[in-house]
């Protein structure tokens, strides 16, 4: 008997990872775009939020987190410093989830409506959208960086790591 | 001596998250310097002194308006200012109705304001609402809904025409709350945008509410 299945598997998993890096660098690649483009919306969008009664703070997180997001985007479509990315991106996405579901259950109390249908601009670059669906698009964004973080699929990465071997 | 295998994984296995975390820092503040950068080079970019949630009307609007106040009387003439243009492309794609302000103020003057079927929404934030608002306007920020909506709601569904206004000029928060009536469910075609806002009422010298809803504290001028 061979070895071949568990080598089979890991090459799954790598294609994996690598695909899932790059669906995760698109997205952001995406996401950041859809944002940085308009600005001004994105601003009000996150003055919903009551993150801060400072207008220079809020202009500072609305201006600078598209641009962060793209940047995030193109370090994992070009495969640099895959892991702290991954990382920095789940340090974003848990917290910023977080707050959408608050605003989510507040409008559902607010509007007398079932959860799932809940829909609003949440300002995550996608326009208008069902709670439970973008929901489970974070989720998914999630679940894909936590599993970067976990350190397969190394291929086609022009830096993987930024120290050591 | 030889370490003991599982110390020298527990020893790799700090080195790897310290590793990572280091990597996610360096990342964080490249992202951060690449961010700011590209903010202030992109044509669109926010600037970050600037308030972009205004308190009331600028004075130099206000010196302007006192300065050419109208030549026909309030409500009959076309003095109204036009609404701003740049508004009617983003109403179409959102098929909302926008409505001048000498339609706004046909409709302030309607009987049937007073039996309720003819509405008017304030879209701006409570301090500006307080400072003047159209008479009998109710308070509608539409990103604290929660905090009106209960209010709002059983008012609009009882009305023939809503009137949603906010400041006037490229102020889009009336636009944001129209969506978010009908988004649960408001019919579109009751729904009317009041491009102009109060600085086109206060221009065209239509009192003005101070304090709450039917304070009866009117006024010509925002003060």
């Amino acid at each position: 008997m061979t070895n071949d299945h568990p080598i089979r598997t890991a090459a799954v998993l790598n294609l994996f990872t690598v695909l899932a890096r790059w669906l995760l660098g698109v997205a952001f690649l995406f996401l950041g775009l859809a944002k940085a483009l308009h600005p001004v919306d994105f601003l009000k969008l996150m003055h919903q939020y009551d993150l801060t009664q400072n207008a220079w703070l809020l202009n500072l997180v609305a201006a600078s987190l598209p641009w962060f997001e793209l940047f995030c985007g193109l370090l994992l479509l070009a495969g640099v410093a895959v892991r702290g990315t991954a990382l920095t991106l789940t340090v974003m996405l848990v917290p910023f989830t977080l707050l959408v579901l608050q605003r989510a259950l507040l409008l559902r109390a607010v509007w007398h409506i079932p959860f799932c249908a809940v829909k609003f601009d949440c300002g995550c670059g996608t326009g208008g959208e069902f709670i439970c669906r973008k929901l489970l698009e974070n989720f998914l964004l999630i679940a894909l960086s936590a599993w970067l973080l976990a350190g397969r699929g190394r291929q086609f990465c022009a830096r993987y790591r930024l120290f050591g071997r | 001596m030889k370490d003991h295998p599982v110390q020298t994984k527990v020893t790799n296995c700090r080195s790897t998250v310290g590793r990572i975390l280091l990597e996610a820092m360096l990342v964080a503040v490249a992202g951060a310097v690449f961010a700011f950068a590209a903010n202030q080079v992109s044509p669109r970019g926010l600037s970050l002194a600037r308030n972009y949630f205004p308190t009331g009307i600028p004075d130099a609007m206000r010196a302007s308006a006192s300065a050419n106040p109208p030549e026909t009387p309030i409500g009959t003439n076309s003095t109204a200012l036009a609404s701003p243009p740049s508004l009617a492309g983003p109403m179409k794609q959102k098929e909302l109705q926008l409505i001048d302000g000498h339609r706004a103020v046909q409709l302030f003057h309607d009987a049937h304001l007073k039996s309720g079927t003819i509405v008017f929404i304030d879209a701006r934030d409570e301090e500006h609402y307080q400072a003047g608002h159209i008479p009998g306007a109710y308070e509608f920020d539409p990103y604290h809904p929660e905090k009106y909506f209960s209010a709002v709601w059983p008012v609009c569904q009882a009305a023939d025409q809503i009137v949603v206004y906010c400041h006037g000029g490229d102020c889009d928060d009336s636009q944001t709350a129209a969506l978010l009536l009908r988004d649960v469910g408001e019919a579109n075609r009751k729904l009317f945008i009041f491009g102009g806002g109060i600085t086109e009422w206060t221009n065209n010298h239509q009192p003005v509410e101070i304090g709450a809803r039917n304070s009866g504290n009117l006024s010509t001028a925002i003060p």
